[in-house]
């Protein structure tokens, strides 16, 4: 379906009107919000919780300790305050209309509660705007990748390949330019690559943030455009045990998955915790609107487990994960020659389809991906926290190409990444107007083609290392008002095999920095500002400097440049939050812009003639990048418990060079919701439906002559969601179906790198279902 | 502590071992593999039919892509006469050179070339060979030079094709689908 910009305009106008038009507030549309305050700074409680144990219905104060519960209906309540290392508080509420109740919690003990107002904020850089998905979004979600699961916040779109492969994508910038921080660790697992999508179990975590600024003073390289983070999970600290049992069934590609999750203490031992966890998911081939997406299906297991120690004072953690995937890559966007490309363009079918299979055939990755940590902490006074970490991660990843000669059982890639990672953090007091942290961080890293390939490698063997050292100070003005400043330094070094017999190996060294300075405001109770000024860096990855020969899906000849440097960033953003003080209404924006100099990007570099014939040469070069964006939140109560939302984004990306678009930005994106809570029926609680419709736009901002095809048309998508969760003594059950693509509409999206050759995946229905035990 | 520290390495060194081991490592450099399935050169000779004249058109890059660029050698054939054509197709960056057109007829049912030319003067007439299912593969065929006149032959070769599809077993690419591993023009002249 063809949308217009200006159906879009009106759209975007026409939404909030019904907003305006506020209804009476009914029977079930109560709102209980406030603030969770330590009773004796006055310092928020970032993170607390908020309970309802009688309808098992909560929520998860934000970073300045703000927590909204919605759709309540009048009546009286036992409500549960709970923070970390803070004495629960049980207070009895009587609601008949919106109200606002500010807690006050006490902590348990004195020397704790220094320690946990610094160490409650995981991540200090209180300018970066930042945007969650919580634990229910995630169930809710369960059986999607972490990019699929991303998508639904602001300013994130994703990369594919197709149905089986997606890589997320921040403000227009993915691959080697976003971080994704999986356990606290900078996860290593070929990102470089537009068809490797994160080996991370989205299971083995209950909240992903995505951090949308140039992040490098804290994690260092390669956080231009922002950074995914999987957060880990807190281990349990009482020797209860308890767990949760997931099941999901998915209808395109007929599969399904499950997980299990077991957690619990030691009797006697108090502090120790532990937790193991599994997964697994398997979907045979996607079904596009009209056809077979023939070889798209997937399988994937991941195991996890972790142990820990943690008292006032010291804490000490181990934690291992292991992650497999295999999954076959559409058989049509398998080309030779330009000549095929043009012909898979030309007929808009894909040339391969056949019957719905399980089977997996050539072409197809197998990744297997290792993650080792230790973490140890000491405090060494009430307020200076010393933590250490120390990770390995081992990927090795198998690429089967269709080859003659029996070949295709053969990888015809074969790599091994294995990289150490190691952090020294500080995290100081050096007053109530001035704290922070200070560290230093290691990274060794060998990347290894495992010989028997019989093909010349794409990507040379290589080490790497890298070190730095940053300081993030906090100026904290009063309860309103927080400022933030931050440095690093960090030097990279190369040594690439060429592997041209007894030539020396070449070397490469990079000396990088980055700065940050942000401000997070708040004039009023409900108007939040946030402002971040910060730079990043990116040197080179070996495969922009080194690549070089035939990339089949693309049909490009992709060229290095040995003399390509570092790219940096500078990156500004603005952020705001509004809502009214009833809490009707909410606007959250987002404006961001960046100069990247040395973005380093793919240009036309003439013909070669090759046995498969001509194919255009694509040269790895520098240029001079400027993007720049909004991302927009609106969400309303309309009573009767209906909520309306709407989120949008943009963005523009100009090479400044060449004075041209930037290749591969998303296209405007909007979508818009309507969700209705409705009464506890019976024993279900937490009834819930939601249509949406997701409108994209067709890019028209594009480079000439850098693509084989114009960006194809935009479209709409009508998805629908319904959840309900209940009860069952001491557990809970929480169930959900969802739907995407209902209309099972034909559509390719431009950040599709196989669009050439399919469309997208057509209606799809996932039902799912939650069990959680021996709630903690 | 130091227990534990070392616990940890030991575990670390252990899943250091699910790489290759290092005599495997230093056996091999894994930077620097042998292309095995590439095509340095097809060469096309022609023979009369009935045996006299021949010709031999040749594509080749010995170096594969990049580098060099290929060498590309046309021939001439007489005006009115059938020429029985045999397709060789080479490795040559190896030593010695690796005969792919064997690993063709080895795979023949995922195989086909297809010839088309420019300039009216040489056609190419049929298939002289087939596949265990009857089907044409294409190493052999059969080419008529007419009058006499001047253009270019392309030979292309299809793999994991779609055989039986309409007009394919005639020759006709348009339905076949597949991957193309070769797609090489090499001029001719008829007089």
């Amino acid at each position: 379906m063809t949308v217009n910009f200006k159906a879009f305009l009106s759209l975007l106008l026409a939404l909030p009107m019904p907003i305006m038009a506020l209804a009476q507030p009914d029977a079930c549309t109560i709102a209980l919000s406030g603030r969770v305050i330590d009773e004796h700074d006055g310092q928020a409680l970032s993170f607390a919780e908020v309970f309802i144990p009688s309808l098992g219905k909560g929520s998860v104060a934000d970073e300045e300790g703000r927590y909204r519960i919605d759709g309540l209906c009048p009546g009286i309540y036992e409500l549960r305050v709970a923070h970390l290392g803070c004495e629960p508080l049980t207070q009895e509420v009587r609601l008949t209309k919106n109200l606002v109740i500010d807690f006050k919690l006490e902590h348990h003990a004195e020397e704790l509660k220094e320690l946990e107002v610094i160490l409650d904020r995981p991540d200090e850089n209180v300018g970066h705007a930042r945007q969650a998905l919580g634990r229910e979004a995630m169930v809710g979600a369960g059986g999607q990748s972490i990019a699929e699961m991303l998508v639904t916040l602001p300013g994130v779109s994703m990369l594919t390949s197709g149905p089986s492969i997606a890589k997320p994508v921040i403000h227009g910038l993915s691959g080697n330019r976003i971080l994704t921080l999986n356990q606290g660790v900078r996860q290593e697992d070929q990102q470089w690559g537009t068809d490797h999508a994160p080996s991370i179990d989205p299971l083995s975590s209950d909240r992903l943030t995505v951090v949308k600024g140039a992040a490098s003073v804290q994690y260092g390289s390669d956080a231009i455009g922002g950074v995914v983070i999987a957060e880990p999970v807190e281990l349990p600290r009482k020797p209860d045990l308890s767990g949760e049992l997931r099941g999901i069934g998915i209808l395109n590609g007929k599969g399904g998955g499950g997980s299990a999750m077991l957690q619990g203490g030691v009797p006697g031992l108090s502090g120790l915790g532990w937790r193991v966890q599994g997964s697994g998911r398997a979907v045979g081939d996607g079904e596009a609107a009209r056809y077979s997406l023939s070889n798209t299906g997937a399988r994937e297991w991941a195991a996890s487990a972790s142990i820990g120690f943690r008292d006032h004072r010291r804490s000490a953690a181990l934690y291992y994960s292991r992650f497999e995937r295999e999954l076959g890559i559409l058989r049509a966007a398998h080309i030779g020659s330009t000549t095929d490309l043009q012909r898979a363009i030309e007929s808009g079918v894909p040339w391969y389809v056949q019957d719905f299979t399980y089977a997996i055939d050539a072409p197809r990755q197998t990744v297997t991906h290792h993650l080792l940590k230790a973490s140890a902490g000491i405090s060494l006074t009430d307020r200076n926290r010393l933590d250490a970490v120390y990770a390995y991660q081992g990927n090795a990843r198998q690429e089967y190409d269709i080859r003659r000669g029996g070949r295709s059982a053969r990888p015809s890639l074969d790599l091994f990444l294995g990289t150490h990672t190691g952090e020294l953090i500080l995290k100081h007091w050096l007053g109530p107007h001035v704290h922070g942290k200070a560290g230093l961080t290691g990274l060794l890293q060998e990347n290894y083609n495992v010989p028997g390939t019989g093909v010349r490698p794409l990507l040379p063997d290589y080490k790497r290392w890298n070190a730095g050292a940053f300081v993030l100070e906090h100026f904290p003005f009063g309860e309103r008002l927080e400022l933030e400043a931050g440095a690093r330094a960090e030097a990279t070094a190369i040594d690439v095999d060429l592997g041209t017999g007894d030539s020396p190996n070449r070397r490469y060294d990079f000396f990088n920095h980055a700065l940050s300075a942000g401000a997070n405001w708040q004039p009023g109770d409900s108007l939040r500002l946030r402002f971040n000024v910060s730079s990043a860096f990116r040197p080179p990855h070996v495969s922009e400097l080194h690549s070089q020969g035939l990339h089949h899906s693309a049909a490009a000849i992709e060229e290095g440049d040995a003399s390509l440097g570092s790219e940096r960033a500078l990156k500004a953003v603005l952020d705001a939050g509004a809502a009214t003080r009833n809490g009707k209404l909410r606007i959250d924006a987002t404006l961001h812009a960046a100069r990247i100099d040395d973005y380093i990007y793919q240009r036309p570099d003439g013909t070669r003639l090759t046995i498969r014939g001509a194919f255009p040469v694509f040269r790895y070069t520098a240029t001079d990048a400027m993007i720049m964006g909004a991302d927009l939140s609106v969400q309303g109560r309309l009573g009767k418990g209906f909520t309306a939302a709407l989120k949008g984004s943009m963005v523009r990306g100009r090479d400044r060079v060449q004075g041209d678009w930037l290749f591969l930005m998303p296209g405007d994106r909007m979508e818009i919701s309507l969700r209705k809570q409705m009464k506890a029926h019976g024993y279900w609680r937490e009834l819930e439906a939601k249509v949406s419709t997701l409108i994209v736009l067709r890019q028209q901002r594009y480079p000439t002559g850098l693509d084989f095809t114009d960006p194809p048309p935009g479209y709409q998508l009508l998805n629908a969601t319904l959840s309900a969760a209940r009860r069952l003594g001491m557990h809970e059950l929480r169930i959900g179906i969802r739907g995407s693509n209902l209309l099972n509409s034909a559509y390719r999206d431009y950040l599709d790198r196989f669009r050439y050759y399919a469309d997208a995946r057509g209606i799809d229905v996932q039902i799912w279902l939650a069990f959680i035990f021996g709630k903690t | 502590m130091t227990k534990g520290m070392l616990l940890l390495f030991s575990i670390s060194v252990h899943l250091s071992a699910c790489k290759p081991d290092k005599e495997e490592l230093d056996q091999h450099n894994g930077s620097n593999q042998n292309e095995e399935e590439l095509i340095t050169t097809v060469r096309a000779s022609f023979t009369q039919v009935g045996g006299g004249h021949t010709a031999e058109f040749s594509w080749v890059d010995i170096d594969g892509d990049g580098g060099n660029a290929p060498v590309i050698t046309g021939d001439t054939v007489f005006v009115g006469t059938s020429y029985n054509a045999t397709l060789l197709l080479l490795n040559e960056s190896v030593s010695p050179a690796d005969t792919v057109s064997s690993e063709v007829t080895d795979e023949a049912e995922a195989h086909q070339f297809f010839f088309s030319t420019t300039g009216g003067s040489l056609t190419w007439a049929s298939y002289g060979d087939t596949d265990s299912n009857g089907l044409p593969i294409g190493l052999l065929s059969t080419w008529v030079a007419m009058g006499a006149g001047s253009g270019s032959i392309t030979i292309i070769l299809r793999h994991e094709l779609n055989k039986s599809a309409a007009g394919v077993s005639n020759g006709d690419i348009t339905n076949a689908g597949g991957e193309t591993d070769i797609e090489v023009v090499i001029p001719y002249l008829v007089q």
